[in-house]
């Protein structure tokens, strides 16, 4: 159901000589990686290590993702459509400050006998950001209702 | 010849040769565009975040024919401290990017032609390493290891993974992306007539994230976590720090460590009478010098930094013996390397190496004081390595013998 109608493969579709010179030429240094994590494997441990890449990506595709497009459905529902994009880019902001500070604020790094670990409370940090980031959307809002509010606009 | 997928699922999928927005993916952010505007972003900051890993390996795996050069003298500080700025705020973009080719992720069928096969194994790696570089940097700033490998060189060889896909991922989408980046910004009318992306016109007024809405959202979202952890090595924004996990002027003497006496196992040994600094090696005059020796020599000041690998940093006035002029009084050549031991008895820091050009530097120094003050234990009593241009884990602490190799 091309847009310029017409069989075969589109001009704009078709692979060129840059494609197949870039698929080499990244193929060769996927490749240099991959045979450094083998040769160093008593640093790299590649059974666990492929444990956390293919593991992040399939936990991303899998499940992040969908998961994220789903709330993106509920909340477009569920939020009325002058507030909408402002409480979606203040959800998108807080979800990544979250996700972000996680390690942090569960102090899964903390070393024991040194003050100067983690030195700060990461939960008071956290909901402070996310304060800041939910008054900011509030004061959007409220900006936003009053300029498009139906007796402004006649 | 075709499957046929039952209907329910196909309305799902999508199709590899339309527009990223289409069928139930119908959100108008899913825009070539705002794709390419976020990927080139990425490439930006994967590509800083290359190189300055680069340089923070080999400056900890030194090659002959590269040989680390002691000036500037804050060179590694900033090189370290972009590393970790550019890729914490790579992850936002990350996410957004992901979000947004995700319908890809469903494409059926998987491959049309051969260069679609090729595309579309390439986007695993790409994918696992982009994943996998920003969660491994943004544990490791945190000291988590949830992990049994080694974390510098799993991120090192997984960064060549994850650049080799981003070259192959920039030569099949250059054309496309190219496109879309000229395209200047259209109006809604224009955009429903435009036969080469199809997208459709923005979202009507206040109804969901526009596209500069999403860009501003993006932007948004890295421009706090920089600002909340740049405090680390930007002192004067400590106060903003809220998630960064050093602070400047939280420790011993008001500057940091990242490992401790107690842990590196050394306090009674650097407490101990017994304590002698041993210049040996290739020298005419080995030396063996107590604490009271050592703090009789002449003294040199120079105020460097100490950069940690995490990205945290802070400048200090060290004072102490010329690496130098300790050389000197033993009689060794001066172009020679060096090797420092600590007094930690096992780790994997517990050596370093100087180069000819560092050791012979005006400011490399083992270092007895900061701040005027004899050095806290936890900064490495009775003294510590301090040279210019030089990772923290570098500048080795409680230093008991200097070998001239």
């Amino acid at each position: 159901m091309g847009h310029q109608g017409g069989g075969g493969v589109k001009e704009e579709h078709r692979a060129g000589p840059l494609f197949w010179i870039s698929a080499v030429a990244g193929w060769l240094v996927i490749g240099w990686g991959l045979r450094g994590v083998f040769q160093h494997s008593i640093d790299t441990r590649p059974a666990n290590l492929a444990r956390f890449v293919v593991g992040g990506a399939l936990l991303h595709d899998l499940i992040v993702a969908p998961v994220v497009i789903v709330l993106g459905v509920l909340l477009a529902r569920a939020v009325p459509g002058r507030a909408r994009a402002i409480v979606q880019g203040a959800l998108a902001v807080s979800g990544i400050v979250a996700l972000f500070s996680y390690p942090l604020v569960r102090a899964y790094g903390l070393a024991a006998n040194n003050p100067t670990s983690l030195p700060r409370n990461y939960t008071a940090g956290l909901l402070i950001v996310l304060g800041v980031v939910w008054a900011v959307a509030a004061g959007l809002v409220i900006a936003r209702l009053r300029t498009t509010a139906p007796g402004h606009t006649g | 010849m075709s499957i046929k997928l039952p209907a329910p699922v196909q309305r799902f999928t999508t199709d590899l040769d339309e527009p990223l927005q289409q069928g139930v993916y119908r959100s108008a952010l899913r825009d070539e565009r705002l794709a390419a505007i976020l990927g080139a972003s990425l490439g930006i900051l994967f590509s800083v975040c290359f190189v300055t890993g680069l340089y923070s390996h080999v400056q900890q795996n030194p090659l002959s024919w590269f040989p680390i050069q002691p000036r500037p003298a804050g060179l590694y500080r900033l090189s370290q401290g972009l590393h970790v700025v550019a890729g914490i705020a790579s992850v936002p973009v990350l996410i957004a990017k992901l979000w947004l080719v995700w319908p890809r992720f469903v494409a059926f069928p998987v491959a049309k032609r051969a260069s679609h096969l090729v595309e579309r194994i390439g986007l695993f790696p790409l994918v696992a390493g982009g994943v996998f570089m920003t969660f491994s940097g943004v544990a490791n700033i945190a000291q988590w290891y949830p992990w049994k490998f080694s974390f510098t060189a799993s991120h090192y060889w997984m960064a060549w993974v994850t650049m080799g896909s981003i070259v192959a991922h920039v030569g099949a989408k250059w054309m496309i992306a190219r496109r879309a980046l000229a395209r200047p910004s259209r109006r809604p009318a224009l955009a429903d007539a435009d036969p080469v992306l199809g997208t459709t016109a923005e979202v009507p007024n206040g109804h969901g994230l526009s596209r500069r809405g999403l860009l501003t959202t993006v932007a948004a979202a890295s421009g706090v976590l920089t600002l909340t952890t740049i405090g680390q090595t930007i002192r004067p924004l400590r106060k903003l720090g809220l998630l960064a996990p050093r602070d400047p002027a939280t420790g011993p003497q008001g500057y940091p460590v990242n490992r401790g006496a107690a842990n590196a196992g050394v306090v009674d040994l650097a407490n101990s009478p017994a304590y002698r600094l041993e210049i040996s090696g290739r020298v005419a005059r080995p030396m063996s010098l107590t604490l009271d020796q050592l703090r009789a020599l002449p003294t040199h000041d120079a105020v460097l930094p100490i950069a940690c690998v995490e990205g945290w940093s802070y400048s200090a006035p060290w004072s102490g013996v010329r690496v130098r002029d300790l050389l000197a009084m033993a009689g060794a050549d001066p172009d020679r390397t060096v090797l420092l031991e600590s007094l930690e008895p096992q780790g994997v820091y517990r050596t370093s190496t100087l180069n000819a050009d560092q050791a012979a530097d005006r400011d490399t120094l083992l270092a007895t004081h900061i701040d005027g003050e004899p050095l806290a234990l936890d900064h490495g009593f009775p003294c510590r390595l301090i040279a210019p241009n030089r990772p923290g884990v570098l500048q080795t602490k409680w230093v008991t013998k200097v070998v001239v190799v």
